[in-house]
């Protein structure tokens, strides 16, 4: 990559950080732009970054293919209205490709990779598994899109529906509900193991109206809303107690 | 002691960071911020367990759009160093009821964060629109210290809680077993509830099912 491609790179692991309700990572977008626009003459260079700070919003991973590309049409002298229509139209994709592909694909499944090796060898084995089997996702995610984008320019959607990009949405959602399923016994048994059947037998039971509550009678309580209940309810009776 | 509240102070700083604004690498998955908090105060085991619990609870989330999410990261150090030194189940139930606590804590500290950021970018709407790249640089800087500013407030919060807890253990030993055998069984029940959810109706529900007969196939073995 070249040195404004590597800056453009660094810039985007910053691009939520000013995330907002008017513009969501618009800004961060302009922020990560700057080394890609910074050799266009003057007037065209304030035009693209007028262009860069409005609404953008995107899975944080993909929204480099966005900044790469915007820069590449920029540089091609692609018109202003077209490369407005261009941020537009990628909003919906690169959202939708990077929630599937990583917060419902690679994220789940290294957690669960890394909550099994945790309870069978160490926390700190199990950290250490997670953390590199779900950075060489994300980093090899982050650079492709960005290179990508900026390779394509306004014909940055063929990249999207390259087919290692489709293959991949398709292995990674099974891998991530199967990975999360083995761990899930696996914890349970770990997280019991000091009590005595009858305590166990209690554990399943809270776990199981968990499962109920959060699944088909109060969908939107959410696991937190839920852990705090149970907390309360716990703290409460382990008082009385 | 105030070393560890020093370099916790900094790790929760470098974690509440990492959710949102700077890399998201993943070192705020309470299962990495718990088990490294745990290492600072000298217990990773307890670290690790409440890490773990808190890890199931997340697992339930799915951080899609703009989605308001709890602080997880942030709770499980406030978990580890209430945690830390109790022998075994005893620290664990009580460390979690802290984390969630300051989960929820950060959840609202995300959205004061963006509230500010949003009043930012209006007051500076001009020279933003105009393209102008230093009003650009700074008004993002700003947001990033504002981050940073929730993430070691949120902490300190979080450590004064957990002292708290230390100091006036809120239940007895039985009560304290109680609670963790509670919180262990709700976070088991919100993961799977989490992991359906992620699975959907079709063809991932049976590769889950699947994960869970092995999972129990693995326990049986093992």
């Amino acid at each position: 990559m070249t040195r404004g491609l590597w800056r453009a790179w660094l810039g985007t692991l910053l691009i939520q950080a000013s995330w907002n309700y008017d513009r969501m990572v618009g800004l961060g977008s302009a922020f990560a732009s700057i080394p890609l626009l910074r050799d266009l003459p003057k007037e065209r260079y304030r035009a693209a970054m007028e262009r860069a700070t409005q609404f953008f919003n995107a899975h944080p991973y993909m929204a480099g293919m966005e900044v790469g590309a915007v820069a590449r049409a920029e540089h091609d002298g692609v018109p202003g209205d077209q490369i407005r229509r261009m941020r537009h139209a990628l909003v919906g994709p690169l959202g939708s490709v990077g929630d599937r592909l990583i917060w419902a694909g690679v994220l789940p499944a290294a957690a669960g990779v890394g909550l099994a090796v945790t309870v069978l060898v160490s926390p700190v084995v199990g950290v250490v598994s997670f953390l590199v089997l779900y950075n060489v996702a994300h980093f090899a995610v982050r650079g492709w899109a960005l290179r990508a984008g900026w390779r394509s320019g306004h014909a940055v959607a063929r990249a999207l529906m390259a087919a290692t990009v489709q293959r991949g949405l398709r292995v990674v959602g099974p891998l991530a509900t199967f990975t999360v399923g083995l761990a899930l016994p696996l914890v349970a048994n770990w997280l019991a193991a000091d009590f005595q059947i009858r305590t166990r037998l209690a554990m399943g039971l809270v776990a199981g109206l968990g499962i109920v509550l959060s699944r088909w009678i109060v969908p939107a309580l959410g696991g937190l809303r839920f852990g705090l209940a149970a907390a309360a309810v716990g703290l409460l009776v382990g008082w009385l107690w | 002691m105030i070393e560890q509240w020093g370099w916790l102070l900094l790790w929760g700083t470098v974690v509440g960071l990492d959710l949102v604004s700077v890399g998201q690498v993943m070192i705020a998955r309470p299962l990495v911020a718990g088990t490294v908090a745990g290492l600072i105060v000298g217990d990773p085991v307890a670290g690790g367990t409440v890490g773990v619990v808190l890890e199931l609870f997340a697992l339930d989330v799915l951080p899609v759009g703009a989605v308001r999410y709890p602080d997880y990261g942030l709770g499980a150090v406030a978990a580890a160093a209430t945690a830390a030194g109790a022998p075994g189940a005893l620290g664990t139930g009580v460390g979690v009821c802290v984390g969630l606590g300051v989960a929820y804590l950060g959840e609202v500290g995300i959205r004061v964060v963006r509230s500010r950021n949003t009043e930012d970018v209006r007051r500076h709407r001009a020279a933003l629109d105009a393209g102008e790249t230093t009003a650009v640089v700074s008004a993002h800087l700003r947001c990033l210290a504002r981050d940073a500013l929730r993430a070691l407030s949120v902490t300190a919060a979080g450590l004064l809680l957990a002292a708290a807890a230390y100091r006036w253990p809120p239940v007895t030993v039985g009560g304290a077993v109680l609670v963790t055998v509670v919180l262990s069984g709700a976070a088991v029940g919100a993961a799977a509830a989490g992991g359906m959810r992620l699975s959907g109706r079709g063809l991932a529900l049976r590769w889950f099912a699947l994960g869970v007969a092995a999972g129990v196939a693995l326990v049986v073995v093992l």
